[in-house]
């Protein structure tokens, strides 16, 4: 035992969770201390998820806008991919980030001990630093924030360098010719199109009836047809039975939902059929702390654990598997921590999924408001109606908002097209702030623009969309 | 400075009496000439008032007791001396007009203007501190006693600090933001020495909030916070995910630290929205519900089990008429003193003669029901016995003669029990009301009703008679006194010349308020409608 610490708030894990946690209790004047393996804080979202895969999707989005520009008359030549540099932008781009975040960890005095920590008692961490050395941690309180991992299925994938996980794919090492995208869900499409775009001949496949569960079908829909083209095809309610690895690549044994079976070779295989969260090999053992059927780590609604100085946060405690979830869970925690009377209580959380078009929503959706057997009023307002949308030749999009017909209330909305993920931030606000379709209504959105299309979908409650005949059905 | 009041002299050659009644106790602050003791003398039963202000130290008789004139009733703090802080007696400074011992004709208090603080009261409830939202003074206001000083937002509530003592405002020494604890000053103000109380409340020593020195782990105090956390955390259970309070997250957190479940409270924005100005609302309300709760021996709602312990249960959110009728029928049966009385009718003849003219009924559109004819006959019974017809102002020790016939029926709905008031029946005969009585129990059930068609009631009529039972209890539907409640009308022998016959008999009973109505007169009230039923002539008669 080489060194010893006494700290009053050790925070494990160093993602967007662990660092929010981190430097807002150093702000409050708390002595922190930090403990995570990469040299600055970031977590796999910063090094190995959001952030580079955006980087990517960003040049991926610009590809395919030269392909389109021929129809305006402009015409470019085939992009040639550098590869090599292509990468150094993405990792400058994480450089640039989590350096600037082990500025800011330094500048607010937080003890970083770098290496993986472990509970011996609810009161003492042991931290194997990444030089060999280990140290002992006392603290007065924990937040555990290690995350998630790829999942992976023991048996039916082997190992092999023809395995891709995201964080493979976002090495960007080569561009395979054949690739396919096992699961479905945002990381597969996302990271799938970017592929797609830069040459390889993408399949996706999905054991459910839809890729994007979670989405509303109507979303989806519009998403699915734009993205179509670029795939060799989207295959549903098919799943992956059996891989073999051949020296021509890996052949893929897929099975239809009627049982019927076939075989396909791919250069690639990228697995993301889900994230499983960080909670072995931490010393939970030696904690009074839960996990549940799901495997997450059980808390209440301010973040703590069975263990009451100790907290859980991010990826760890449960879905949705967002950043944006973690940081305001590692706020609360932290806020309790300080003697507040914080919870996590949102009302919406919202999700994004960064293809091309874009689709996110936040609040209820209209498949929960079915599963709930509530009344709910749904208008959609087709992006073909939106000048905006119209100038960018990208129609390609709608707007939806979720209403209780009763309060006028605005419960949840709805985005595909271009520039969603940016939308959908006024939804969260209307949500939370508990807006009626009215407050929407009467706020002026600049014209013309793509969020008048939020405006044009609360005017549809009232049966006087300006760009959209629909008069009300009394 | 301590005093006695001392029993004065009652003139009239009255030298003793007997304590009937003790008005004041230890640590009340009194007024000159406000009442001490009732006093029972052979000539009188009088009230003994002070003569002097102050705040009562101990009371030295106890109802029963006999005193004689010049013995001591009560040790009192007398006002005009200098107000001691806390348990230091600090040094009196010198007052010219002090009086040193006090007999029962006192020499007038100080007058001269007196600086002193007025400060945080104990908030009760184990609130140590809270946090200022709104200073309601400023330096020259002249305030009154019980006037708002500044408003607090503590643990458990929203309050407002009142004036202990009026005066002229000096100096106010919170400002909004400031955590304050009891004992602490708010403001000082000028008052004449007579206004000062005696004594200042304890000073609570300072509490500090510094973070625990990391060097040292108190897992107690760790576990402490933990309790207190149990309240958030059980609210997570019960509470259900697709209802969501609609309410701005800084409104929410702004409940949650006053500990107010935003599910339950009341918006008044658009659609339902949540303010904190009702956040604040309901918070007041909970804390005065609280405090009336304790001073009249309301019984509160005991906690609830974990039903689902016992089996697996199911939630259901009360609808607003659910949720109206529960408070009313809660306060009725709360405040109203309640008394059934039964009868029985017999309606052989009056049934032949509503099976006759069914048919009239029907051609105007209505349905010749018992209820219609009841309504009729009511409303003689009424006429004949006012007090019925009435109303009661406990506030103002009245009562309410009502000169109009407005009368509610109880209406069974798949929402619940609704009670629409036919007006005026005087001004219709029974084809009419029975034509009314058919239109508003559709509109009842079709949820048309209005609040108006729903208002101006004097009295009562639930008729249980077509699902059965014997008997029932209705509650008076307040501020009504009375209600009619009908059951099921059977054949039964009834002993007539000679014979048993069968009969029609119709059980009906009467719950009446019995502050306003005596027990006789209700079982007259009840006979005669019920021999009006037997008789209809009876009305033509005596109504």
């Amino acid at each position: 035992m080489s060194e010893n610490h006494k700290t009053h708030l050790a925070v494990i894990g160093a993602g967007p969770g662990g660092y929010t946690a981190a430097f807002l209790a150093a702000d409050l004047g708390m002595d922190v201390t930090l403990i995570d393996p990469e040299e600055n804080p970031g977590g796999v979202c910063l090094y190995r998820g959001c952030i580079p895969s955006k980087a990517l999707l960003h040049v991926a989005k610009l590809i395919e806008e030269t392909r389109e520009a021929h129809k305006w008359g402009v015409t470019f030549a085939e992009p040639k991919i550098d590869l090599d540099k292509l990468r150094a932008f993405k990792e400058g781009v994480v450089n640039r980030l989590t350096q600037g975040n082990g500025m800011l960890r330094n500048q607010r005095k937080i003890r970083h001990l770098r290496g993986r920590g472990r509970f011996v008692s609810p009161t003492r961490l042991e931290v194997d630093l990444h030089d060999g050395r280990s140290a002992a941690l006392d603290f007065t309180y924990a937040i555990i924030a290690t995350g998630s991992r790829p999942f992976l299925i023991p048996g039916l994938i082997p190992d092999s360098k023809r395995i891709w996980t995201s964080t493979g794919a976002l090495r960007m090492e080569e561009i395979p010719q054949k690739m396919l995208v096992m699961g479905g869900g945002v990381i597969g499409m996302e990271l799938g199109s970017v592929y797609a775009t830069l040459g390889s001949k993408v399949s996706v496949v999905e054991m459910l009836p839809g890729i994007l569960p979670g989405a509303d079908l109507d979303l989806v829909r519009v998403l699915q047809k734009s993205m179509a083209p670029r795939f060799e095809t989207i295959m549903t309610e098919t799943k992956v039975v059996a891989m073999q690895e051949t020296s021509k690549g890996m052949r893929v044994t897929m099975e239809r939902k009627d049982g019927s079976t076939f075989e396909e070779t791919y250069d690639k295989v990228m697995v993301t059929i889900g994230r499983k969260p960080n909670t072995e090999s931490i010393g939970l053992e030696n904690l009074n702390v839960r996990i549940n059927d799901k495997g997450f780590i059980d808390t209440d609604i301010q973040m703590r654990t069975d263990e009451p100085n100790i907290f859980a946060i991010g990826d760890v405690v449960g879905n949705p598997m967002l950043a944006h979830k973690a940081s305001h869970e590692g706020q609360t925690a932290v806020e309790v921590i300080a003697g507040h009377k914080a919870a996590f209580e949102p009302n919406t959380i919202p999700a994004v999924v960064y293809t091309d078009p874009e689709l996110a929503w936040c609040g209820l959706t209209e498949t929960e408001a079915q599963a709930q057997g509530r009344r709910v009023s749904v208008f959609r307002f087709p992006w073909a109606a939106s000048g905006r949308a119209i100038t960018m030749d990208r129609t390609d999009g709608l707007t939806k908002l979720i209403i209780d017909p009763e309060t006028e209330r605005v419960l949840g909305m709805g985005v595909v097209g271009a520039g969603a993920g940016e939308l959908i931030a006024e939804g969260v606000l209307a949500v939370e702030m508990a807006a009626l379709a009215g407050d929407l209504k009467l706020s002026i959105h600049p014209h013309p623009t793509l969020s008048e299309t939020v405006m044009e979908s609360a005017e549809m409650f009232f049966g006087t969309s300006t760009h959209v005949y629909r008069p009300r059905r009394r | 400075m301590s005093i006695e009041i001392k029993l004065p002299d009652l003139g009239d050659g009255i030298d003793s009496g007997t304590v009937s009644s003790v008005f004041v106790k230890a640590g009340d602050t009194i007024e000159k000439d406000q009442a001490l003791v009732e006093l029972e003398t052979d000539k009188a039963v009088i009230e003994v008032p002070a003569d002097a202000a102050g705040t009562i130290k101990k009371v030295l008789v106890a109802p029963g007791d006999e005193v004689k004139i010049g013995q001591a009733l009560v040790k009192l703090d007398a006002a005009d001396t200098p107000t001691s802080k806390a348990e230091t007696p600090a040094p009196v400074a010198p007052q010219p007009d002090a009086v040193e011992e006090t007999t029962v004709t006192q020499t007038p208090p100080a007058t001269g203007p007196v600086t002193q603080p007025l400060v945080v009261p104990d908030m009760g409830d184990g609130v140590d501190s809270g946090t200022v939202s709104t200073v309601f003074i400023k330096p020259g206001d002249t305030i009154e006693a019980e006037a708002p000083l500044v408003e607090l937002e503590t643990d458990k509530a929203v309050i407002e600090v009142p004036a202990a003592q009026g005066g002229t405002v000096v100096e106010v020494l919170v400002k909004e933001g400031d955590t304050l604890k009891p004992g602490q000053e708010i403001c000082t103000i000028q008052t004449t020495a007579a206004e000062a109380p005696a004594t200042a409340p304890e000073t609570a020593s300072p509490v500090a909030f510094a973070d625990a020195d990391t060097s040292h782990i108190d897992m107690e105090s760790i576990r402490q916070r933990e309790k207190d956390a149990v309240a958030l955390v059980k609210r997570q259970a019960q509470r259900d995910p697709s209802k969501i309070a609609p309410a701005a997250p800084s409104v929410r957190r702004f409940a949650r630290e006053i500990g107010v479940d935003i599910h339950e409270v009341p918006g008044t924005g658009p659609g339902g929205r949540i303010s904190v100005e009702d956040v604040k609302a309901y918070s007041k309300l909970l804390h005065t519900q609280r405090r009336a709760g304790t001073a009249t021996g309301t019984i509160a709602a005991e906690p609830l089990p974990d039903f689902s312990k016992f089996g697996p249960i199911e939630t259901e959110t009360m609808n607003k008429l659910r949720q109206t009728s529960a408070r009313h029928l809660s306060t009725a049966w709360a405040t109203i003193p309640h008394v059934t009385q039964f009868d029985k009718a017999d309606i052989t003849e009056l049934e032949k003669l509503r099976k006759a003219h069914g048919k009239k009924a029907e051609a105007a559109g209505g349905k010749l029901t018992m209820t219609a004819i009841l309504i009729k006959v009511v409303e003689a019974a009424l006429r004949k016995f006012p007090q019925f017809n009435a109303s009661i102002d406990m506030a103002k020790n009245e009562i309410i003669y009502k000169k109009y016939f407005n009368i509610g029926i109880a209406v069974d709905t798949e929402r619940g029990l609704l009670v629409p008031v036919i007006r005026d029946v005087d001004k219709k005969n029974i084809i009419d009301l029975a034509v009314e009585l058919t239109e508003i129990s559709v509109k009842a059930r079709a949820k048309k009703l209005t609040v108006e068609d729903m208002q101006g009631g004097n009295f009562s009529i639930s008729n249980l008679g077509g699902i059965g039972g014997t008997g029932f209890t209705p509650i008076v539907n307040a501020p009504e006194v009375a209600i009619l409640g009908v059951s099921r009308s059977e054949i039964q022998p009834r002993y007539i010349d000679g014979a048993f016959q069968p009969r029609l008999i119709m059980p009906l009973a009467l719950s009446y308020d019995h502050r306003i109505i005596d027990g006789a007169d209700a079982a007259r009230f009840l006979r005669w409608i019920c021999q009006v039923l037997e008789e209809p002539f009876t009305v033509l008669l005596e109504g």
